[in-house]
């Protein structure tokens, strides 16, 4: 009986989604993903050159191309699926929110033994994710606990590990999203994905993913309480790089967004006009480290730009979901 | 002596005097919470037929109740990350207490009576700290009276266990703050576990998952009367990935992991929301809602034995030998020799579904 009954529940036909999309997955692929990731790769790539040629922390070349990969990191941050999940490559690349405070732990504890992980590239990839990565170099170049050690060799000998770590990261990345695009652009058969539609949705749900992480995340965690608001809980503050990664999230959504609408023209247009909207506001604020967030003036205006970010994430959720197939209902969206 | 003897006097009354008890109220198989036609999200009165005996309105969007073993009386729980919950008369609907969670802690939505009903354990989240903890409070007046350790991050549902002497809870193992909402924070780090708790806090034992399950979050608890514990996930890792979403785990034994065959398994999008042990106890039950799936085990050998497409399925209790479910779009449903809808009611059933007077 029993046998029978699951014969035949599992006989239950797939729903059939015969939409192509195709098109859409091959341009989101080879005009924003592949791209973005070699742009990564090879900013990365420069980062481990200006640390081998001056590891110092106030080093202009060493500054200058810790900024360039921060900004290529940034503009695919959204993308955490695939090639960027394989061993942690994304959390080592970037372990932010750090709530506990593990990257400066993580940081002192190599430093207080000299520990010899430094030496070689795959040593230190077996130290924690938030001793490495970017932020871990930003505090390594703009936290004065970090910048001036009393053993500047092992200080330089860390700087250019963790420089190293980020590029081949980067470059690991990079070089398994070419053999990895197809599972994307070729759903079904041998792909991970068994359909377009589950391969759409993977990119749609980077666009949502994203936009929640830089509202919420980015820049809902500095709001805090009314009473009490977090201005040190920006992110990349120390170098003064908070509100430029609002901005450049949102310009790398932007692109993604349009290329998943290019089948709804006025969905496409209604996302544009509330992507410019953000980003204006976002180029307004001039405030580089969010640090106006503990004023009221300034604490409206991040409330603003984060709000702007919300009706986006609006128009993305009731207009553009449900042309690629997003399950709404009740349970399934409470995720509790 | 004096409590113990207010105790016994407690207990003569509850059982000489029914009618103070949920007999009163019709005696409902399950609570459920619902969002009705008219806006209104009620705590419901819910026969396993699928008739309903009482609907009462919540303040708002709840999570899970917990119902008192003995008097009439639920605890409905706001959403995480809220920070109250009432305690309604299901005689009247009146709510007669509110809990509020102190400074620097929120609900997350569960909670449990102990056997004798004198005493409510909560899972709340210590935010600034990141550490969950588990809040006691006496239920005469419904005032706390301490908290302690969790043993982990982000825990969610608490069961007493049959032996009425220890909490299981499950730690989800997610960092979250309410000034971010639901944003998950420690992905990278996150690590959930199974904790046995004695009543007074102290650690009896916990158990985790394989390493490389490491961000399956265990979220929901069933409990078999012999001590058995189901729990069900919900995957924080990679979409592409399929992994078990339903554990089985005795206090001393390793934790055994249950999965269909990876194109059914393939279909659950890594989230399981409910989960229950069959009347006979001899199946285990995920349910699935953004999957649209039933999944039932054999618990003896973990085999896939009925594997069942219901729209937005995910209240699941322990019904007759077999199952009862709800769904989204207000079906009330049995799961036995097959599946069957009881009841299409005009509501939409939201994601759990808490017996009453029996331990599940």
């Amino acid at each position: 009986m029993r046998a029978v009954l699951l014969a035949c529940a599992l006989m239950t036909p797939l729903p059939a989604t015969a939409q192509n999309r195709g098109p859409i997955l091959t341009d989101v692929v080879e005009g924003h993903i592949l791209p973005g990731y070699a742009r990564l790769s090879k900013a990365t790539g420069a980062l481990s050159s200006a640390a081998q040629g001056d590891c110092a922390a106030t080093s202009p070349e060493l500054r200058a191309a810790y900024h360039a990969a921060f900004d290529r990191w940034i503009t695919v941050s959204h993308l955490r699926f695939g090639p960027s999940e394989t061993d942690n490559r994304a959390f080592a690349l970037a372990f932010w929110p750090d709530t506990k405070g593990f990257t400066p732990k993580a940081l002192s504890g190599l430093i207080a033994v000299r520990d010899s992980a430094v030496e070689t590239p795959e040593g230190f990839a077996e130290t924690s994710v938030a001793g490495r990565g970017l932020f871990a170099l930003e505090m390594m170049l703009y936290d004065p606990a970090f910048m001036e050690t009393e053993d500047e060799p092992y200080q330089c000998a860390l700087v250019q590990a963790i420089a190293v770590d980020i590029n081949h990261n980067a470059n690991a990345i990079d070089a398994d999203w070419v053999l990895y695009a197809s599972q994307i652009t070729k759903p079904g058969g041998q792909s991970a994905f068994r359909s377009d539609s589950e391969a759409v949705q993977e990119l749609y749900k980077a666009l949502v993913t994203g936009l929640e992480f830089t509202a919420n995340t980015r820049l809902g965690r500095l709001l805090g309480a009314l009473d009490r608001p977090r201005p040190k809980r920006a992110e990349a503050r120390r170098s003064e790089r908070s509100l430029r990664h609002v901005e450049l999230s949102l310009i790398a959504l932007r692109d993604l967004a349009a290329r998943l609408s290019a089948d709804h023209p006025e969905i496409d247009t209604d996302l544009a006009k509330a992507f410019e909207k953000a980003i204006d506001r976002a180029q307004r604020l001039d405030d580089p480290g969010l640090a106006g967030i503990a004023t009221p003036q300034g604490r409206l205006r991040v409330e603003a730009l984060q709000q702007s970010i919300n009706d986006i994430r609006s128009v993305a959720t009731s207009d553009l979901g449900p042309t690629l197939g997003i399950n709404a209902g009740f349970n399934a969206l409470d995720g509790d | 002596m004096t409590s113990r003897r207010r105790f016994l006097a407690g207990l003569a009354a509850a059982s000489l005097a029914p009618t103070q008890g949920w007999a009163a109220v019709g005696a409902p198989d399950y609570l459920a919470a619902a969002l009705f036609p008219d806006g209104s999200h009620r705590l419901v009165g819910l026969m396993a037929d699928g008739s309903i005996l009482f609907s009462l309105i919540l303040p708002a969007r709840g999570h899970a109740a917990a119902a008192h073993p003995h008097r009439p009386q639920a605890v409905a729980f706001a959403r995480r990350p809220g920070t109250f919950a009432v305690i309604i008369d299901c005689t009247t609907g009146a709510q007669t207490a509110a809990l509020n969670a102190p400074d620097g802690r929120h609900f997350y939505g569960h909670g449990a009576f102990s056997q004798d009903g004198t005493r409510l354990f909560t899972t709340e989240n210590d935010y600034e700290a990141g550490e969950g903890v588990i809040g006691v409070w006496e239920t005469a007046q419904y005032t706390r009276l301490g908290e302690f350790p969790s043993g982990g991050t982000g825990p969610h549902d608490i069961r007493l266990m049959a032996d009425g002497k220890t909490l299981v809870i499950a730690n989800g193992g997610i960092e979250t703050h309410p000034d971010t909402g639901r944003t998950k924070l420690n992905l990278p780090v996150m690590q959930p576990n199974l904790t046995y708790l004695d009543l007074d806090g102290s650690m009896l034992e916990q158990a985790e998952l394989p390493p490389g399950l490491r961000q399956n979050s265990i979220r929901h608890l069933a409990v078999r009367p012999d001590g058995l514990i189901g729990f069900a996930t919900q995957w924080q890792g990679q979409t592409i990935e399929h992994p078990p979403l339903l554990g089985l785990h005795r206090p001393g034994d390793e934790i055994r992991l249950l999965s269909a065959p990876n194109a059914y398994q393939s279909r659950l999008q890594g989230y399981a929301g409910s989960i229950a042990f069959s009347g006979d106890g001899a199946s285990v039950a995920i349910t699935c809602p953004r999957g649209n799936a039933l999944h039932q085990f054999r618990v003896e050998d973990g085999q896939l034995i009925g594997a069942f497409e219901l729209d937005d399925v995910c209240g699941l209790g322990t019904g007759g030998d077999g199952f009862v479910y709800t769904t989204g779009t207000g079906a009330v449903g049995t799961l036995g020799a097959t599946v069957k809808t009881s009841a299409l009611q005009d509501c939409q059933w939201d994601n759990q579904l808490i017996p009453v007077g029996r331990p599940a």
